[in-house]
């Protein structure tokens, strides 16, 4: 990853679970832990989508999230950045053929940056944050 | 005068989720406030409902280990052992000894980094987060082992139908001693940390109570139930994997704590020591593991031959670290089963929320919530409508009224 | 707890056919071992009447208090199996067994009473059995719905292998939405894997591979 002159950006992120089994939320909160520490790189994990940069969804939609994933989705504020962790939320993983669920994530909400894996490794979610920090400072740039 | 008390004793309603502050995993809750007490209580499942067993209906048993191993990711060998064990009595295949030693130290590595997750995960409710991120770090060491046998952290995938996949090698065994050696040196630092801190038991003594007749009646297992006193586990009732020869009798909270008394204290006890307990077996374990073959039958499609002419009905039940968690499983001489029904164990312990957490103050309802470990996850948005005007909390501020009385308590000694 | 004495799975279906008689449809044991010693574990299956459920709950309760699992359920194309799962003698070491009461439902009167005023914790069980077969608990408290959505079609029932289970239209099926359509062919003819079938495609893979 190479160092961008902006990097007083520090990325704050909401994690929202859409029916998934819960193995991406304990690696997503071992991402957060001592041993791979993102915070040195600013990131962390807040309780409001309000307070939010970037949204982590994870886990195929059940019909009963669908609408709540939505709003939750507008209340993130701009500009915001959705990444979908698991390989659940990309194509549905085991849970292929179900008559409870609405489709992969890109299918209700807009999805940036897709980390794949069954559950992708604290080291895989890190290394898509800072994909995700330099799509959005490309954004920037392009505004 | 009288106008304010008449305003303060309107019951209002409060809903949270079903993206909740306690848990991971989405569930509705609606309270019926009185002041800052709880009245009553109302939860609705359902958000994380995928259609496993119809899906597994339409599919192999070879395929549905590998679905099973995905529906709880805290959980990770339980369902599959069970589903196999099911599928096992039914086709009548006889799983070699040394499988089932392997089967059973998995089973109790995952149970140690379960614990140390609920661990943190109940520090960070009370406001600790220097033990939540200690808990987790802790955790990590058992993480390596387990990826170092079965190649995952999560997901392990190790269970076949008659047998396991992976074996333990004569080199892993020395990595896996190291690991148990080092817990046993941090046990006697956390159950210090944990047990004789006086703000942990101003929080947690005497809040959340289950008594024993209504641990009984509403069917709580594991831990939540131990703690009531109710001395059931299915590792020591009804032997499966190498338990039979092993001698485990299920954790109480000891008298030197003053006896089972059902609050959310003596769930941290139970805990604990039962991480203890899974470090001794693990090593019993290692040390009378017999030699031999891993898998019933190696080769796939000799092994979906036998599974589909099977037919009749059977039950597998293991002891997870939440409780008992049972498939029954029924097949007919088709390929895919007749019937699967999955029962996880919390949906056992969910009805025990509904006593506990009556009369309990808004501000303890994520420890208390989070006390019976739900395999579940949520996210939050609190709606708390006082008196006629509505306001909205947030997680952030939910924990954080949980964290501020942690803090004037500290005060008032 | 209690004071009642131990007794052993024959034991517990003698003191049932004693009691109920005829009632009884059919009863029987089935046991395993595992681990080096294969140390038996029994289970215990009885088939009763739907007026019968009740009482012989009521009974095991005097036996010794059971532990409540969960109600499973079988389509059996006019009729509908429930299966009642509890265990009993839990806290004795090696000693505990589970004891099924399987009751069989026709489809054209779907009812069984409710057995939350004996064991409260049943009441999820039951409410999951009533979206999911369609069938009728009289008596229950509350019978909402549990995990199915508020706006799922009524008279859908996913379990049931009739004409009201699951449609194949409301099956969606994740891994084939926005899947690409330009990819090249594959060298080995793609053969489409029809779900419960691998034996089939385990052999293919297998003398493709041999024959090149």
């Amino acid at each position: 990853m190479k160092l961008t002159k902006s990097f007083n950006r520090s990325l704050w992120v909401f994690h929202l679970n859409t029916g998934s089994c819960n193995g991406c939320e304990i690696e997503i909160v071992a991402t957060i832990t001592p041993r791979y520490d993102p915070e040195r790189f600013g990131m962390k994990l807040v309780g409001s989508p309000k307070h939010a940069d970037v949204l982590l969804v994870t886990g195929p939609v059940t019909k009963k999230m669908a609408q709540k994933v939505r709003r939750v989705y507008e209340q993130v504020p701009d500009p915001k950045l959705v990444m979908c962790i698991g390989t659940c939320g990309q194509s549905g993983g085991v849970f292929y053929d179900s008559y409870n669920l609405d489709g992969p994530i890109d299918q209700v909400l807009p999805v940036d940056v897709y980390v794949p894996g069954c559950p992708p490794r604290p080291e895989a979610i890190i290394f898509g944050v800072v994909k995700a920090l330099e799509k959005l400072e490309r954004l920037e740039a392009a505004q | 005068m009288s106008g304010d008390n008449v305003k303060k004793s309107i019951p209002y309603t409060v809903p949270i989720g079903p993206v909740h502050p306690a848990l991971k995993e989405p569930v509705m809750f609606t309270f019926q406030m009185e002041g800052e007490v709880v009245r009553s209580v109302d939860f609705a499942p359902g958000n994380t409902h995928r259609g496993i067993e119809w899906m597994g209906m339409r599919r192999n048993p070879v395929q549905i280990v590998h679905l099973t191993d995905r529906i709880c990711g805290i959980c990770g060998i339980v369902h599959s052992l069970s589903f196999a064990r099911a599928v096992e009595q039914i086709a009548e295949i006889e799983v070699p000894p040394r499988a089932d030693y392997i089967r059973t130290i998995m089973h109790e590595f995952e149970r140690i980094q379960s614990h140390l997750l609920w661990a943190g995960v109940a520090a960070h409710e009370l406001g600790f987060d220097s033990l939540f991120y200690l808990a987790w770090r802790v955790r990590e060491q058992s993480m390596d082992l387990i990826e170092n046998i079965t190649g995952n952290r999560v997901n392990y995938a190790i269970v076949q139908i008659g047998g396991v996949r992976r074996d333990i090698s004569d080199d892993q065994r020395p990595l896996i001693e190291q690991g148990l050696t080092y817990y046993r040196g941090l046990l006697d630092q956390m159950k210090n940390v944990f047990l004789n801190d006086s703000t942990i038991r101003m929080r947690c003594r005497d809040h959340g109570l289950l008594s024993y007749r209504d641990a009984q009646l509403l069917c709580a297992i594991g831990p939540t139930a131990r703690a009531s006193g109710v001395a059931m586990d299915v590792r020591h009732d009804y032997p499966y994997c190498a338990y039979g020869d092993l001698d485990v009798h299920p954790v109480l909270p000891p008298q030197e704590f003053g006896g089972p008394k059902g609050d959310v204290y003596d769930r941290i006890i139970v805990r604990l020591l039962e991480i203890a307990q899974s470090i001794d077996i693990i090593q019993q374990c290692l040390d009378t593991m017999p030699a031999g073959e891993i898998l019933w039958e190696k080769k796939m499609p000799k092994l979906l031959l036998t599974l589909k002419k099977a037919q009749g009905e059977a039950i597998g039940r293991v002891e997870a670290p939440r409780g008992e968690c049972m498939h029954y499983v029924r097949m007919d001489g088709n390929e895919a089963p007749a019937t699967w029904k999955v029962k996880a164990s919390s949906y056992s312990n969910l009805m025990s929320w509904i006593p506990m957490l009556k009369g309990e103050q808004l501000a303890d309802i994520p420890i208390i919530v989070a006390s019976i470990d739900p395999c579940m996850s949520c996210t939050d948005r609190v709606a708390v409508i006082q008196g006629g005007s509505a306001g909205f909390l947030t997680k952030e501020e939910l924990t954080r009224l949980s964290q501020k009385k942690t803090r004037r308590l500290i005060q008032c000694r | 707890m209690s004071e009642t004495p131990y007794r052993s799975p024959q034991e517990i279906i003698d003191l049932y056919k004693t009691e109920f008689g005829a009632g009884i449809l059919d009863a029987r044991i089935t046991e395993r071992g595992e681990g080096v010693h294969r140390k038996k574990g029994y289970n215990i299956w009885i088939r009763l009447d739907r007026e019968l459920l009740k009482p012989a709950i009521k009974k095991l309760m005097d036996i010794r208090f059971p532990h409540f699992a969960v109600i499973a359920g079988n389509d059996l194309g006019d009729e509908i199996e429930l299966l009642y799962i509890l265990s009993v003698f839990y806290g004795t070491q090696f000693g505990e067994y589970m004891v099924t009461f399987g009751l069989r439902l026709p489809k054209s009167d779907l009812t069984v009473p409710t057995i939350t005023d004996l064991i409260p914790g049943a009441l999820l069980s039951e409410r999951e059995k009533q979206e999911f077969f369609g069938i009728t608990v009289t008596g229950i408290p509350d019978g909402r719905r549990l995990f199915l959505p508020d706006d799922f079609p009524q008279g859908v029932y996913p379990w049931r292998k009739d004409e009201t289970g699951i449609k194949p239209e409301m099956v969606r099926e994740l891994w084939a939405v926005n899947r690409p359509k330009d990819r090249p062919a594959p060298p080995v003819p793609e053969k489409k894997p029809v779900p419960g079938d691998p034996v089939a495609e385990g052999k293919e893979k297998k003398t493709g591979g041999a024959s090149e």
